[in-house]
């Protein structure tokens, strides 16, 4: 039967231009929440031991993630503010994998054995950095160490750079288990390309995402990046033609951020290559209008799907997630994360990962968790946070769950946020009918400015500095 | 490490509404003392008894096995976990005890606590001197009366889950009981916290912990229960005590 109004508002991207303009301003991306660099030394390794036995006690102790960070890239891209080392030294990824191994090792034993791996995510740097040969090595210890899932729906997932990827790879990487990739492609115009130091043709990339469908990917995810030196409407627009034209189930289009003072690589970038704040928000413009033609839905914050992805299905139905990895439809896990930098949420915690390489190394060997830093959460955080991801996952938040779930009056508790809000419901960004607090199609774009409403911990002085604005 | 919670929807129900003529409403003893009619003198002479005791930290033990016998006490808030150890040093769950219920009365018997008794989340308690007390109801028939039904209660509790019965049924049963005791000291039968650890449950159901969560996973997709991490809804209380009909015989 045919219902008068939709259920849920219309996955669309209502693209206005002007709206953008006024509301571009520094802020999170909610990852996580509270962000990371409120994350605190001092935070060590006899909490996440306490934090990981507590969390295997639950009457129905959660599923696990598990994220393995790759620091290393053969060549370095100017665009790049990831934590990730250039080299060319294939036998540094050995090594690597040797101190990987002996992390998880040391931490797997603090997870139950019946709590299974539903979700992996290798990230970067390059995770193909190191030889399939050693990938399978990798999951393969991984698998020893903790129960992998056997459900359909697991999520085996690597980010991979077509550069230093074959067919041949992908295959086994297919046979190790993987079973989604997502592709790094940001721009094929030429002249972009040699602007970030990172020249990939289309031919090449093409293939490997043909390879992915070949052996059995369940979903190929395309990254692009808006913004960048020399990008025009022209060029962007091709790429845009040509990664529709492909039909990645999953794109992403991430607006570069220039912050040189914090990402070195990115010094290498001339200002006046940079196209305009009118211009970023043009090529913005046009890869919104491309993608909802080529019928893409938009999940939220930089994410699009096809309609019959299962991300596009989850948000339809309420049963979208979102951690460090991104979106998932994968319900509450607890996440492991290894390696240098990496960051595991384990109940209601953060801890992270030594940042540099030398750290990370000495710790392992000296058989320490190679923690860095981390956070637990008050209540307040953990409501906020609950509140943050409906918001980036719904779109809309439940008011009446939420005073029932936390035994709070919404109105009296938020009051802050909900004057926060005013402006952005005069501008037509979010709408409140009883119960619920709801981004509008317009306000679908700027997610995080609505939620950065709701954040407490914005506001404080220095904040402005760590983030990048938000188109 | 965490603040206490917002609600009591999400954290352990406390009762601190006692003084010194009344007890808390969710005292053992206070049917006990107003439902034979006790004059003020008289529940002044119990209150002497009386000591609020607490807080103990999780983990904390509030009397270990061997310790000399010298009072029992009445949870006001928090769960306490009674448990030996046996021959082969492994640690045997005897029993949970929620606000308004009363830790050491096995060892009325003797001159020592036959058990340990550990706080598994911030437990305050209401602590009785036994020898004192024993002297009293000598006097009072009615507080006699009472400390023989807590005994009674104590025995039937421990020799529930000791017959032959499928990990579905002892599960069923516990959770069953765990309501109705919540439900007896006015709080909400269908919605509770677990503050015991599988490890915990198990071990007193005698089953393994990863059989414990299959039970209760299992029983999630069913729709008889919501668990979201120690928070519990039951949604299916019928389904539920038809489950646990063997074990209960009721």
């Amino acid at each position: 039967m045919q219902t008068l109004s939709p259920v849920n508002p219309p996955r669309t991207w209502h693209f206005d231009a002007d709206l953008l303009r006024r509301y571009d301003r520094p802020g999170p991306r909610y990852t996580s929440y509270p962000t990371a660099p409120h994350f605190a030394e001092g935070f060590g390794e006899a909490d996440f031991r306490g934090l990981a036995r507590r969390s295997n006690e639950d009457p129905i102790p959660r599923q696990l993630s598990l994220y393995v960070h790759i620091p290393y890239c053969q060549s370095p891209c100017f665009y790049c503010g990831c934590n990730r080392i250039i080299t060319r030294d294939e036998a540094r990824g050995r090594i690597y994998l040797d101190r990987l191994q002996r992390e998880i090792a040391s931490i797997a034993p603090l997870f139950d054995r019946d709590r299974e791996v539903m979700q992996l995510h290798l990230g970067g740097g390059t995770p193909n950095f190191l030889a399939p040969r050693l990938l399978g090595e990798l999951v393969g210890s991984l698998g020893r160490h903790f129960s992998f899932s056997s459900a359909l729906d697991r999520d085996f997932s690597i980010e991979l750079d077509p550069r230093f990827v074959t067919p041949a790879d992908v295959e086994l990487l297919s046979a190790i288990g993987f079973n989604r990739t997502s592709l790094g492609v940001q721009d094929f115009d030429p002249a972009v390309q040699k602007a970030v130091n990172r020249e990939q043709s289309v031919d090449e990339t093409l293939a490997i995402i043909d390879a992915c469908r070949r052996f059995g990917m369940r979903s190929v995810n395309v990254d692009l990046i808006y913004g960048l030196p020399k990008q025009t409407l022209e060029g962007f627009g091709r790429t845009l033609d040509t990664v529709v034209a492909a039909r990645p189930d999953r794109l992403a289009i991430y607006g570069y951020a220039h912050m040189p003072r914090l990402f070195k690589a990115q010094r290498q970038i001339k200002d006046e290559d940079l196209p305009s704040p009118e211009d970023k928000l043009a090529l913005l413009g046009l890869a919104v209008e491309r993608l909802g033609e080529a019928g893409y839905e938009y999940i939220g914050m930089d994410h699009f799907a096809l309609p019959g992805d299962e991300l596009a299905r989850a948000q339809r139905e309420g049963g979208l997630h979102r951690n460090f990895m991104g979106y998932t439809t994968h319900a509450q896990t607890d996440l492991i994360g290894f390696g240098v930098s990496a960051i595991s949420h384990v109940g209601d915690s953060f801890t992270q990962n030594h940042r540099d390489l030398p750290s990370w190394e000495a710790a392992v060997d000296e058989g320490r968790l190679p923690i860095w830093r981390g956070l637990m959460l008050g209540n307040d955080d953990v409501l906020r946070a609950d509140v943050i991801q409906q918001l980036m996952c719904q779109g809309e938040i439940d008011v009446r769950r939420v005073e029932k779930a936390y035994g709070i009056d919404f109105g009296v508790y938020f009051a802050d946020a909900l004057a926060a809000l005013r402006p952005l419901q005069d501008d037509g960004l979010v709408q409140c009918p009883p119960g619920t607090i709801r981004a509008t199609p317009r306000g679908r774009a700027l997610l995080r400015i609505i939620a950065m409403c709701f954040d407490r911990y914005l506001g404080t002085p220095s904040e402005g500095a760590r983030y990048s604005r938000t188109i | 490490m965490r603040e206490q919670p917002l609600t009591v929807l999400s954290g352990t129900p406390i009762a601190d509404d006692g003084d010194e003529l009344n007890f808390c409403s969710t005292c053992a003893f206070s049917s006990a003392c107003l439902a034979e009619g006790y004059d003020k003198t008289q529940l002044r002479d119990l209150h002497v008894l009386v000591e609020h005791v607490g807080p103990f930290r999780e983990g904390d033990h509030i009397f270990r096995e061997g310790d000399p016998f010298n009072a029992i006490a009445a949870v006001r808030a928090g769960t306490v976990k009674t448990y030996v150890n046996d021959a082969s040093g492994r640690e045997q769950v005897l029993g949970f005890f929620l606000p308004g219920e009363v830790i050491g009365l096995s060892a009325i018997a003797s001159s020592r606590y036959p058990c340990n008794a550990v706080a598994l989340d911030t437990v305050m308690l209401c602590r009785f001197s036994f020898p004192m007390m024993a002297t009293l109801a000598s006097r009072m028939p009615g507080l006699q009366r009472h400390l023989f039904n807590l005994l009674s209660q104590d025995i039937g509790k421990a020799s529930l889950l000791a017959g032959n019965f499928t990990a579905d049924e002892r599960l069923a049963a516990f959770l069953v009981l765990l309501s109705r005791r919540f439900a007896e000291r006015g709080f909400s039968p269908n919605r509770m916290r677990l503050t015991m650890a599988r490890t915990d449950i198990a071990n007193y159901l005698r089953l393994a912990p990863e059989t414990v969560s299959r039970v209760l996973r299992r029983l999630q997709d069913e729709g008889v229960l919501e668990v979201d991490r120690r928070d519990m809804r039951i949604l299916k209380p019928a389904v539920l005590d038809d489950m646990a009909h063997h074990v209960l015989r009721s």
